[in-house]
């Protein structure tokens, strides 16, 4: 049964610290067996606080090494945050973790979707679920209350991602809500998504491919449940503070143009600013309403978010200013008021005003020309066959643009000309990687990493783009860029100060950097870098030799954890004038009394779960992971500049040591486990050789 | 639906997309659940958030109309116990009393209707759970309060007038913007 009232929870007797927020049970399907069985929240609660922290400790705990990702030995953890459907602000987003697809060489990884479903599943009566195993046929699970069914999918196997939500709709009802796959999941594309309602998807990691892999089409679920909260004043208190200054009405607004400055194509739309999920405050996505269809005469809706409008024209790069990464307290707004247009008034009256507001200009690509329609068709295809836009309009199609100027497809016969002007080239493209039907098509669907080491990395990565040109130099000069765009774990560029976004400062661009090394994907849509201006004016003439730096990036990873545990939105978190806002949504929720540094302490031991699993699993050491974003930095950024070796080292040395990691592997010392209570890690990590001893 | 006889009083509306769209949030029925019970829940909120198809995505909020002659209340067993009407006209459910039969929602002139049940304390019991326009709350709705985009307000203008109860909803609902309908 699910919990119909406050008290099934409280008086739930391994609830023992009668905590709120969470309802208790989490969900294992075990799609081999086409069984379930219950696992009670409150063996890992408060401790591992829930989102991502308790996807580490579980996975950890459950799935050895050499398990890989399209094995049914591959888990995928989905948990939901103590504040979700608790009417905490943001804390509709949730957590997905397992082995990806999409990174290289695989590892274990993570990926965050907000929508609805994650509200559904607390009203079931689950905290998340864990997904093992691998379905005998292509199935689909209801998941009604505590009725739970394995259903045959073969009638959604092939669909369109909006097609099998009108499907599971149609044969169970509106009131259920879905996590399903597109063709592209089912095809094991590497970068496939796994979508929920309002185009929400969790793509980063490719795990719509592990669900293919698992013949999992669809998990739907109903719930009618509570989820108690225990302080509601504070909760009410909350939804006016976070992400103040309160939201204007919103109207809806008809659009002649779509995309960013300089790259907008015109078009006739019409704009509805909308929620990423359950409870939220903001409204950062773009419903995009009357737009036409690659697929039907009926003009359609959808919605899209921060790469989508570069399919529109990919002209320039993203204009940044100081204030994105370090602000002021007079000037600092968080990032879904830029998103949703509700900036709040500037206050020209701080000392450091001109110097945060002063454009940096971005980087100048040249990828394609404005085209509505075909900004339309790529969002559509990229939605309808649950693909990771981010691959398609920020990697793939740039590689086609920079590979066709320098002619490196020129002696290839891909059947048609390479040409990403034209929308018939792109869908083609993109149709023959998802139904992996041609032989570049095929190469494409094991992501672009992979592609363009079985094409030839001299030829199809490292070839110069002469392309980019730096609008920070005077006269734009060139600024080679290689037309593989890759930066670390299989990934691509993203505020790196090279490739997509790279107008940035070096000491941001350092620090994104080695945030990005000591994960196994892109950490911008998690930890976008921010802190205070004053810092950076610290870190600035000395960035490889600055404490203050390594501090700003610890802070910044503790709230990336943080974020996805508690749970929480990368734009509205954190507010560095207001640094125990995420522990007071957790205590809010849970009537636990969190204090900022016990957060900061379960952000830092979900971080080391991390690293334990990178580090037993997938060899994880020093040498893998400078050597994995070095290659990166020594492209030029907007000015020109590259990384130094030596100094990029001692920062790095520094950011291990500051850690509590031994410098020479990366690993941490058994004092550092035990810290945050992690001594059973740290025997484990004795087993196996890895345990350094402090020199 | 019948028509009503008498029209309606104070109630929650949506107002026109033109004026605030809805994002769609439940931040709305979120709060409802929690000034009244102090939990989140499908099940407990006094108003819903009608999504829209999985191709529209545009959300319809429906509450309850305050009709002024309360079906709900005349269909009451436990009449002026369970179902009772406030000083100033708002009929309101005492759930202590509440008996959970669902005459309530079987006599709700709309559809879907506006009253839900949740169960209570003792498993059989169902309660009622209708809007009561926070009439014990100083401050007035809360979910009129709290929706980011105040895209609900308070309609005191059409009492009495309106007898359609097509009407009430579509005042603030039938407007085309740019070609697109959101009625
Ligand atoms: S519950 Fe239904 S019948 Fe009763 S007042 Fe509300 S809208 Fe009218
Ligand atoms: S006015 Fe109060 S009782 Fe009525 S729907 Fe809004 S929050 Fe609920
Ligand atoms: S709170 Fe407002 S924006 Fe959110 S769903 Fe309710 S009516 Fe819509």
């Amino acid at each position: 049964m699910p919990n119909y009232t406050a008290r099934d929870i409280l008086d739930n007797p391994l609830n023992t610290l009668r905590l709120q927020g969470y309802v208790g049970k989490i969900l294992r399907i075990k799609l081999t067996e086409q069984t379930t069985e219950i696992v009670s929240t409150y063996d890992y609660v408060p401790k591992y606080l829930g989102g991502r922290e308790l996807c580490n400790k579980i996975f950890w705990d459950e799935v050895p090494a050499g398990t890989d990702c399209f094995d049914p030995g591959n888990k995928l953890i989905y948990m939901t945050g103590a504040t979700t459907a608790t009417g905490v602000p943001t804390g509709g987003r949730t957590e997905m973790t397992g082995i990806a697809a999409n990174n290289l060489p695989t590892q274990y990884s993570f990926s965050g979707i907000g929508g609805w479903i994650g509200a559904e599943f607390k009203f079931a009566g689950y905290d998340g679920i864990i997904i093992e195993g691998k379905a005998p046929e292509h199935t689909y699970v209801v998941i009604d209350d505590d009725k739970v069914e394995f259903k045959s999918a073969d009638e959604l196997w092939g669909l369109k991602v909006h097609d099998t939500q009108k499907a599971l709709i149609d044969m169970h009802g509106v009131d259920f809500k879905c996590m399903v796959i597109g063709p592209a999941g089912e095809h094991l594309v590497r970068n496939a998504s796994i979508t929920t309602s309002n185009d929400n998807v969790m793509a980063k990691s490719g795990f719509g491919a592990v669900f293919g892999s698992k013949n999992l089409k669809a998990i739907i679920c109903r719930g009618t449940g509570v989820v108690p909260v225990a302080d509601v004043k504070k909760v009410l208190e909350l939804r006016l503070e976070m992400g103040s200054p309160f939201m204007r009405p919103s109207p809806v607004q008809p659009q002649d143009r779509q995309g960013l400055p300089g790259s907008d194509a015109k078009g006739e739309w019409v704009r509805g600013n909308i929620s990423c999920s359950y409870g939220c405050n903001q409204h950062c996505n773009c419903l995009m309403m009357g737009t036409n269809s690659v697929f039907t005469d009926e003009k359609i809706n959808h919605v899209e978010k921060c790469v989508s409008p570069f399919a529109y024209g990919f002209v320039t790069d993203v204009p940044n200013n100081m204030a994105a990464n370090w602000m002021t307290k007079q000037n600092h707004m968080q990032p879904c008021k830029l998103l949703s247009r509700e900036f709040p008034a500037p206050d020209p009256t701080d000392p450091y005003f001109e110097e945060i507001n002063k454009p940096i200009l971005p980087d100048v690509f040249d990828f394609w020309k404005p085209d509505f329609e075909k900004g339309n068709l790529i969002n559509e295809l990229c939605n309808e066959y649950g693909i990771d836009k981010w691959d398609m309009i920020i990697w793939i199609l740039p590689w086609f643009a920079m590979g066709q100027k320098e002619g490196v497809f020129d002696d290839m016969d891909l059947g048609m000309p390479v040409d990403v002007e034209s929308s018939e080239f792109v869908s083609a493209i993109i149709e023959q990687m998802v139904y992996r039907s041609s032989e570049m098509g095929n190469l494409l669907a094991e992501g672009m990493a992979r592609a363009t080491r079985a094409l030839g990395k001299e030829k199809f990565a490292d070839t110069i783009y002469h392309g980019r040109r730096s609008q920070m130099l005077p006269g734009s000069p060139q600024v080679d860029l290689p037309i593989s765009m890759e930066t670390a774990w299989g990934h691509s560029f993203h505020w790196q100060g090279r490739g997509f976004e790279a107008s940035i400062s070096k000491p941001t661009w350092l620090a994104t950097t080695i945030e990005l090394m000591t994960s196994s994907r892109d950490m911008q849509t998690i930890e976008h870098h921010h802190d205070q201006y004053e810092k950076y004016l610290e870190i600035v003439a000395d960035p490889y030799n600055s404490q203050v730096l390594v501090d700003s990036i610890i802070m910044n990873e503790q709230k990336g954890e943080m974020k996805d545990s508690v749970t929480c939105c990368d734009w509205q978190s954190p507010d560095l004038w207001w640094t125990s806002m995420e522990a007071e949504m957790y205590a809010a929720a849970t009537g636990y009394p969190m204090t900022e540094q016990e957060l900061a302490q379960s952000a830092d031991r979900s971080k080391l779960l991390y690293r334990a699993i990178l580090i037993r699993n997938f060899n994880r050491d020093r040498d893998m992971e400078v050597g994995a974003v070095w290659p990166g930095i020594c492209i030029p950024d907007s000015w020109g500049e590259v990384a130094d070796w030596d100094g990029f080292n001692k920062l790095v040395d520094r950011y291990y040591e500051t850690r509590g990691w031994d410098k020479a592997t990366s690993w941490p010392y058994r004092e550092t486990w035990e810290k945050y209570g992690l001594g059973d890690i740290a025997d484990e990590m004795e087993q196996i050789g890895k345990l350094p001893l402090r020199p | 639906m019948e028509e009503i006889k008498t029209g309606f009083g104070n109630h929650v509306v949506q107002y026109s997309a033109e004026y605030s769209f809805c994002a769609g949030c439940n931040s709305c029925e979120a709060i409802c659940g929690l000034v009244h019970d102090a939990v989140v829940s499908p099940s407990y909120s006094r108003l819903f958030v009608k999504r829209g198809g999985t191709r529209d995505m545009v959300c319809h909020i429906v509450s309850c109309q305050h009709c002024l002659d309360h079906p709900c209340y005349e269909s009451c067993p436990k009449q002026g116990e369970a179902m009772c009407i406030d000083e100033n006209g708002i009929v309101y459910v005492d759930e202590e009393a509440c008996i959970g039969c669902g005459k309530c929602v079987s006599a709700c002139k709309f559809d879907p209707p506006r009253i839900n049940m949740a169960k209570g304390e003792k498993k059989k019991f169902w309660k009622a759970k209708k809007c009561d326009l926070c009439r014990t709350r100083p401050e007035g709705p809360a979910c009129v309060e709290y929706c980011p985009v105040r895209c609900l307000g308070l309609d005191t203008a059409a009492q009495g007038d309106v007898k359609d109860p097509e009407v009430t909803e579509k005042l603030v609902l039938n407007t085309s913007v740019g070609g697109v309908d959101f009625a």
